[in-house]
């Protein structure tokens, strides 16, 4: 830990951008996934159909209760044995989407609870349809409760991408561990993926804290 | 007889104008507003003072301040002839230590408006807490001690019960009992009953009432005028900070001298019809 | 499905439970360093509550994974050889450590301030306070959250197969390169490590009702 070398950081400096990049797209692939699989799952979530429900909150409960890597391994080694070949990127970002869309869907829940009843009741007597009550009364007021648990939860899959290595998807983790491999250097490689995994991580929160300030206030 | 006394009464050490608490040129700012403009105050041992007035006048602040649960930002508070919260040297002076704090402010016993029981603990586990951990009481000398004192409340029944199974009048009076077991020289009572219904005003104000009679040297602030006017030996009122008329309750209430303190008696009357 | 079950249950098993010690380890020394952490952030010594916070920024803020390779290729380079699973149990450790630092540091918090002050005007010294006091109301605060961090390290304990510790995860690879059959076996994994986080969460409800029962609620 004594010397830094910057020499090695700059030579292998395009590669670990690539890895960022592929990082960036497939974790903003996986969020929107996550996000609309998980706002249809806990619409789901609150039907009367039982049969309905029961299984979306079976989803959630396996979701919540798996490894993700026991996911992407189902997907990526297994998939095979149901039909379904796919390479390392497109697994990664569909295993890491209806992942997370278990963690949404009890975000968005939550949300839809937190609206007192007598409101939706409220609007019904007043004749507004379902839909509109959804998009007019119930998710207006829940976008301000809902997204500093949206933000943090994409920032734990931005974390969980970094699982994406082991099955061979070339983002930044796999990457640094290649120049890893390759300068039989610990340090350089690990510490700088840990600073952009952090630097990136931080941009995400800020952002999350702007987009809240401007929700509270619409 | 003396082994009754809730209170542990003056020694023989202290004379009848020993004064417990001195309070000189006290100043405390929040930010830049004054909210204690130079007060001056003295409590003899047994005497028992209760300090009125409107919100914001500072009252518990004040109170607050002598207990050093609020650092104070000029003047002198006294417990005893000791210095609270500094420490002097050569003129100079720095915050003291927690401990050194402790030391000062062990004859002090503290109410609170919101009673402060731990819900963790029982009642008697509430007030045999600081009998064992600072007097290092064994277990069973701290629960006799605790029973003892608890009785002394009317609460010796409830020893058992945790906080949350019990009335705003119980917990206030097993409030009293937990900084009582400490016996000390002194207590503070901020706005011991503001907190409670009304129905359980009395049972507390009766067993403050009982300290006072049996010689505890009381420093209360409180809206209860009734208790000032029948207990108390000295009423004090303050307004934005000052200390404005100070004498004995009778006087101060039938003839104020000051048109503030005028107007405000005049709004509790008004109130109570 | 069910010969491979048979065929191997002994290894799974054994697997599951050094994914148990694994991930008991690191929750419980995570509750020391978490608590500490905790004071630390609270606290009003300069350097302190910065320094955790830089502490708590670092290992919350990056992927676990990432934290796993460089603790575990770190230690030799600064002369500590440890095997695997020692590694695996200090990354695990000093990542839950800030994650349980920033529960506890909450629920501390929520304890009204009131009865500290009572505390310290009959005397009794601030690390009493602290354990008397504070810790026993904070533990039954923060029970849902503590469970819920327990699942993750459940479940984040499948990396460390990664660094070649066997426990279930790195068991359940080996079991499917003998016998060919990932779906079934990543199936099986993913069943047992349901079933240990239900059990889990099962003991952490009941664990709740029992602290409720005992009168302590503030």
């Amino acid at each position: 830990m004594i010397g830094i070398d910057t020499d090695m950081i700059a030579r292998y400096g395009p590669l670990l951008l690539a890895g960022l990049v592929t990082t960036l797209r497939v974790c903003a692939l996986a969020s929107v996934i996550a996000l609309l699989a998980g706002l249809v799952l806990a619409l789901l979530l609150r039907t009367r159909l039982l049969v309905v429900r029961g299984a979306a909150r079976a989803y959630v409960e396996v979701m919540r209760g798996t490894p993700i890597l026991v996911i992407l391994f189902l997907l990526y080694y297994g998939g095979p044995s149901f039909g379904l070949v796919l390479d390392a990127e497109p697994v990664g970002i569909l295993g890491l989407g209806f992942y997370g869309a278990g963690y949404f869907a009890e975000i968005f829940r939550a949300g839809f609870e937190s609206i007192p009843k007598g409101q939706i009741e409220a609007a019904r007597m007043v004749g507004l349809s379902p839909r509109q009550i959804v998009y007019r009364i119930q998710i207006p007021q829940m976008l301000g409760l809902i997204v500093p648990p949206s933000v943090n939860q994409i920032i734990i899959l931005v974390k969980e991408s970094a699982v994406l290595s082991i099955i061979t998807v070339a983002e930044l983790t796999k990457n640094a561990t290649q120049m890893a491999n390759e300068t039989f250097a610990v340090v350089e490689p690990f510490l700088a993926v840990a600073v952009l995994y952090w630097v990136l991580i931080e941009a995400i929160a800020r952002s999350g804290r702007w987009i809240e300030r401007r929700v509270r206030h619409a | 007889m003396p082994e009754d006394a809730l209170a542990s009464g003056p020694t023989d050490q202290d004379t009848a104008s020993a004064r417990v608490i001195e309070v000189r040129s006290l100043v405390k700012r929040f930010g830049n507003a004054e909210v204690l403009r130079g007060i001056d105050l003295d409590v003899r041992a047994s005497e028992v003072v209760c300090i009125i007035g409107p919100s914001g006048s500072g009252k518990s602040t004040l109170l607050r301040c002598i207990a050093f649960l609020e650092v104070y930002d000029e003047g002198d508070v006294r417990i005893q002839g000791r210095l609270l919260g500094y420490r002097e040297r050569d003129g100079r002076r720095s915050l003291a230590s927690e401990r050194e704090i402790d030391e000062v402010r062990r004859s002090v016993g503290m109410v609170f408006q919101h009673f402060n029981l731990w819900p963790h603990m029982t009642a008697l586990g509430n007030v045999t807490e600081a009998l064992r951990m600072v007097k290092r009481m064994s277990r069973r000398d701290a629960e006799a001690s605790g029973l003892d004192v608890l009785r002394r409340v009317g609460l010796e029944a409830h020893a058992g019960h945790y906080p949350e199974q019990l009335s705003g009048g119980q917990k206030q009076r097993v409030a009293i009992a937990r900084a009582l077991a400490m016996r000390p020289r002194v207590m503070l009572f901020d706005e011991p009953t503001s907190a409670l219904d009304p129905e359980l005003v009395g049972e507390v104000l009766a067993v403050m009432r009982q300290l006072a009679t049996e010689g505890m040297t009381m420093l209360i602030v409180s809206h209860e005028m009734g208790f000032a006017a029948h207990v108390a030996g000295t009423a004090i009122f303050m307004d934005d900070g000052r200390i404005v008329e100070q004498g004995q309750p009778a006087q101060l209430f039938a003839a104020p001298r000051s048109e503030r303190l005028r107007a405000f008696l005049n709004t509790w009357r008004e109130r109570s019809i | 499905m069910i010969e491979i079950l048979a065929d191997n249950y002994g290894v799974l098993i054994g697997g599951a439970a050094t994914t148990v010690v694994v991930s008991g380890m690191a929750i419980a020394i995570g509750m020391v360093l978490g608590l500490a952490l905790a004071f630390g952030l609270l606290s009003h010594r300069a350097p302190l509550p910065a320094l955790c916070g830089f502490y708590r920024s670092f290992w919350r803020g990056t992927p676990i994974l990432v934290q796993l390779l460089i603790v575990f290729y770190m230690l030799p380079q600064a002369g500590i050889d440890v095997a695997p699973l020692v590694a695996a149990i200090v990354a695990l450790s000093l990542n839950t450590a800030a994650f349980q630092g920033e529960i506890y540091r909450a629920g501390l918090l929520a304890i009204p301030r009131g009865e500290i002050e009572a505390a310290r005007m009959l005397g009794i010294g601030k690390w009493t306070i602290r354990r008397r006091i504070l810790i026993p109301q904070m533990f039954r605060l923060v029970l849902p959250p503590l469970i819920n961090e327990a699942i993750i390290i459940l479940k984040n304990s499948s990396l460390v197969s990664v660094i070649a510790v066997t426990e279930l995860m790195r068991r359940s690879q080996q079991i499917a390169s003998t016998t060919f059959k990932p779906l079934e076996v990543y199936l099986i994994a993913g069943a047992i490590y349901l079933a240990l986080n239900l059990v889990l969460a099962h003991a952490g409800r009941r664990l709740e009702q029992r602290m409720a029962i005992s009168g302590a609620r503030a």
